[in-house]
């Protein structure tokens, strides 16, 4: 194939993976979607990432960019087939400890960025369950979020730039340091774009201070209600948390199963809520948040001074997706999100729904914020059981949108929650957003078919690229 | 397309044990140094998960994704999951033995099979190197090898090798491990004497053999079966079959369960339980390098640790979640490259701390870390140090 001799050319053979086997590796993300390459390239630099887009572009083919690969929805699933483009040889980190700021490649893993701005008392605050795997490029792409975004916000609030590189080929940059830009924030359009605009080849992102103090609060309930009323209580109490999560009995036990960290197996669900400040601060929020949750019905509460101890708890929380191996080969997640005030009543009819279709339901969630992540575990290769595990899906997200809720709260839209994006935005909306797409990527070559349904467009002719006669009018 | 073609190959219940999370990424020391899918945990998985479902076979492609993996293990801790990485790439192994018998794999089943497991012969080999040794000639030997013989301790003319007994066996049965009783006796002797002094009845039965680890390790399986029930045989008679090697005493705990362990967690126990003395502190600092078949495969992190404290000695820690040195068995031999990167890197850190006195587990590990740190530092495996000062303090 042509194009692949060019980019074997211009990057050298070994950065260039073509054998069957290396791309059925690069065939899907962390979600259940596969689709076929041609190639995976690994570029260096912003402009092998240009060279390598110009080639697609010269040949027609898609490029789907890729992290870590532990994205849910198959935002890095090369579902039209092209060129994958890992990214993960872009990971210089360059940081900036006067500006509280870095510079990184988009490869760079997260928790690694954490690591490195330690020394300096910094660290990147967005902390999605797969931090320590990530990349900074794919939370900029998912605009991703994490427990500890209740209080410091998601992924956006944290990107004060970055370089990029568009369908074109060309290179830009957008934001700085400077707190507020002159004209459009392009930058907050790029964070959360799903590598659908361009593609980042280096990232400004902001750093922020180490807690001087730092409490860990581990709460068990004889109900989900009880829990979940709980944390309504903490946030009408007038206090945010540096996180605020549940976990129900199901997820409680598969975690404890491999990780032996004595957590609440016989509780219907946990808390762990964590406070940061001040030494005063933090105990006095303990103590009030205890206090309510024993108001709720706390059998225990359980409140962790030492790091070891903090960590291990959160290890608890952060392994907990992969731990659903233990009950079935895959899952099955929504990301929505509702308003904390009907928490207490979704999550009932979340139960309802997985009952109904006779499926198993595990609840590990972002609670402070109301963004749910209610798993199904199954084995894909029933297809009664598939076909039911979609049904609920569909039902569980017209549940979370009749309350007020969103489609998804952090792990982007990719494939998997596309086709639902009609039940949240208008025709309108939609072909607002499509036209953006046409004005970065005309010939929607950078990972197209993803976010927008087909249809998307007012004039929509489907298929990924528009084959339209020269002339027709429309 | 071919699929498994022995009773050997990964199993369908370990491969979709994986919900390919990815978590076991940044743990992966080849990953780590490629960033490539198919240099990890989940691809290599991913691969044998292709086979099994027809979608790919066991070609020259995944012999070589499946070939770059040390065998360290490191992602079996982290892995909420519960995959049993270990014997899904020992499986796969066996597979590529099977169905892509090249020469070079046939010359390493035999060495593995024959010449490793018979001490005679052993012997003649470490005559040779003791040799090249005083003469400084290690240097002669062909590249791959060299390296790791240059971090051999220096061989006695007249090793004291604790003798295999023909004594009828019992209590705790001592694997003498085929080169740990060749190139590093002194390890084996500090265990019985640690072992004796703390209460136990030890034997080394005379008809033990090479515990099969590297060959299985390597995918011969059968030679790994021959050998494990040859010293089904030679045990029977012990309670508990103790190595002194981690490698060694990972692919019996996988074996035996219960019933076999690591020398560091019996010491560790015997400290524990008082019948071993917690020694003044000494002020003397060590670096601990963890072996990967202690840390990931038999997820030990403790034992070794109290058997240095309780030597006196002030812990300093590597904060490198336990990456492989490299050594890794064959690995230095087989991936060079690889193996000599992440020997620097390990050395590295070693050589960032300060201390010059590093203790290893496992005399692959200590070869290695010998080869990279170079003159100057001072490796021990824990029970020697710890044997060494309970002498100090008579």
């Amino acid at each position: 194939m042509a194009a692949i001799a060019e980019l074997r050319d211009l990057l050298g053979s070994d950065r260039v993976l073509d054998d069957p086997l290396e791309r059925r590796l690069y065939s899907k993300d962390a979600s259940l979607m596969r689709g076929d390459p041609v190639c995976v390239v690994f570029p260096g630099d912003a402009e092998q990432v240009s060279a390598i887009v110009r080639i697609a572009a010269r040949h027609g083919l898609p490029v789907i960019p890729r992290g870590a690969g532990t994205g849910l929805t198959a935002g890095a699933s090369p579902m039209t087939g092209g060129i994958v483009m890992s990214m993960t040889g872009m990971n210089t980190i360059e940081i900036d400890p006067d500006n509280q700021a870095a510079w990184v490649g988009p490869g760079v893993i997260n928790l690694d960025l954490s690591k490195q701005a330690r020394p300096y008392g910094l660290h990147f605050a967005p902390d999605p369950s797969s931090q320590s795997a990530c990349t900074i490029g794919g939370n900029l792409a998912n605009n991703s979020g994490g427990p500890h975004c209740l209080a410091e916000g998601s992924t956006t609030s944290h990107v004060l730039g970055l370089e990029f590189v568009t369908a074109d080929g060309q290179i830009h940059e957008v934001g700085g340091l400077a707190p507020d830009q002159p004209g459009l924030d392009l930058r907050a359009l790029l964070v959360g774009s799903e590598g659908t605009l361009g593609i980042a080849t280096r990232i400004l992102v902001r750093l922020l201070p180490i807690a001087d103090d730092v409490r860990t609060l581990l709460l068990d309930f004889p109900s989900v209600e009880d829990a979940a009323r709980t944390v309504s209580d903490v946030i009408a109490a007038g206090m945010v948390p540096a996180a605020l999560e549940m976990m129900d009995q199901r997820m409680v036990m598969a975690v404890e199963n491999w990780l032996g960290a004595g957590l609440p197996t016989d509780a219907a669900a946990v808390l762990l809520a964590e406070v940061v400040g001040s030494t005063a601060t933090v105990e006095s929020e303990a103590s009030i948040i205890a206090e309510i949750g024993r108001s709720n019905h706390a059998r225990n509460v359980v409140i962790a001074v030492e790091s070891e101890d903090r960590e291990l708890l959160w290890k608890g929380r952060k392994s907990a997706f992969g731990a659903i191996a233990q009950l079935a080969p895959d899952y099955y997640l929504h990301d929505t999100v509702v308003p904390r005030t009907r928490l207490v009543e979704t999550m009932a009819g979340v139960y309802e729904i997985a009952d109904r279709h006779d499926l198993t339901m595990l609840n590990v969630f972002h609670a402070g914020d109301g963004n749910l992540h209610p798993l199904i575990a199954f084995d894909s290769s029933d297809e009664d059981v598939a076909r039911r595990v979609k049904l609920a899906g569909e039902e569980i997200v017209d549940l979370c949108l009749s309350v007020g809720g969103a489609l998804s709260g952090e792990h982007g839209v990719g494939v998997e929650k596309r086709d639902l994006m009609p039940s949240s935005f208008s025709a309108l909306d939609l072909d607002a957003q499509a036209r953006i797409k046409d004005v970065f990527d005309p010939d929607h070559l950078l990972n197209p078919a993803k976010v927008l349904p087909q249809g998307s467009r007012c004039f929509d002719f489907g298929g990924v690229r528009r084959e339209v006669p020269e002339g027709a009018w429309v | 397309m071919q699929g498994w073609v022995t009773e050997h190959h990964p199993t369908r219940d370990g491969l979709t044990a994986c919900v390919q999370c990815g978590l076991c990424l940044p743990v992966c020391p080849t990953f780590r140094l490629t960033g490539r899918e198919t240099a990890s945990p989940r691809g290599r998985i991913q691969a044998m998960r292709s086979v099994d479902e027809g979608q790919a076979s066991v070609d020259a492609k995944f012999e070589e994704i499946l070939d770059f993996c040390l065998g360290c293990r490191a992602c079996e801790p982290v892995c909420p999951g519960m995959v049993p990485y270990g014997s899904l790439l020992e499986g796969s192994r066996a597979e590529i033995s099977a169905q892509r018998p090249t020469a070079y794999r046939r010359l390493r089943r035999w060495v593995l099979g024959r010449v490793v497991p018979t001490p005679a012969l052993m012997r003649i080999l470490t005559v040779v190197l003791r040799i090249l040794q005083r003469l400084h000639l290690i240097r002669l030997v062909p590249g791959r090898f060299r390296r790791s013989l240059s971090g051999l301790r220096p061989l006695d003319h007249a090793p004291n090798r604790v003798d295999r007994e023909s004594d009828e066996p019992g209590g705790i049965g001592l694997l003498t491990g085929c080169i740990q009783e060749q190139w590093f006796p002194e390890v084996n002797r500090a265990a019985v004497e640690l072992l004796r002094n703390a209460g136990h009845e030890v034997s080394i039965p005379a008809t033990q053999t090479c515990c099969g680890a590297l060959a299985a390790h390597d995918g011969h399986a059968e030679v790994a079966g021959r050998l494990g029930e040859a010293n089904d045989r030679a045990f029977a008679a012990c309670g508990t079959i103790v190595a002194t090697v981690a490698g060694c005493s990972a692919h019996l705990v996988d074996r035996h369960g219960d019933g076999a362990a690591d020398i560091t967690a019996v010491i560790a126990a015997a400290i524990d339980e008082g019948r071993l003395p917690m020694l003044p502190r000494s002020g003397q600092k060590v670096v601990v390098q963890d072996p990967c078949h202690l840390r990931h495969a038999q997820k030990s992190i403790r034992p070794q640790r109290l058997i240095l404290e309780a030597a006196g000695l002030d812990l300093v820690e590597l904060d490198d979640a336990g990456m492989c040195c490299g050594a890794a068995g064959l690995y230095t031999i087989l991936q060079p490259e690889a193996s000599a990167e992440l020997g620097r890197q390990k050395a590295g850190r070693i050589s960032e701390l300060g201390p010059e006195l590093v203790a290893s587990a496992n005399p692959g590990c200590e070869m290695q870390l010998r080869a990279f740190l170079g003159e100057g530092y001072e490796i021990r495996h824990p029970i020697e140090m710890y044997l060494q000062a309970l002498r100090r303090h008579g």
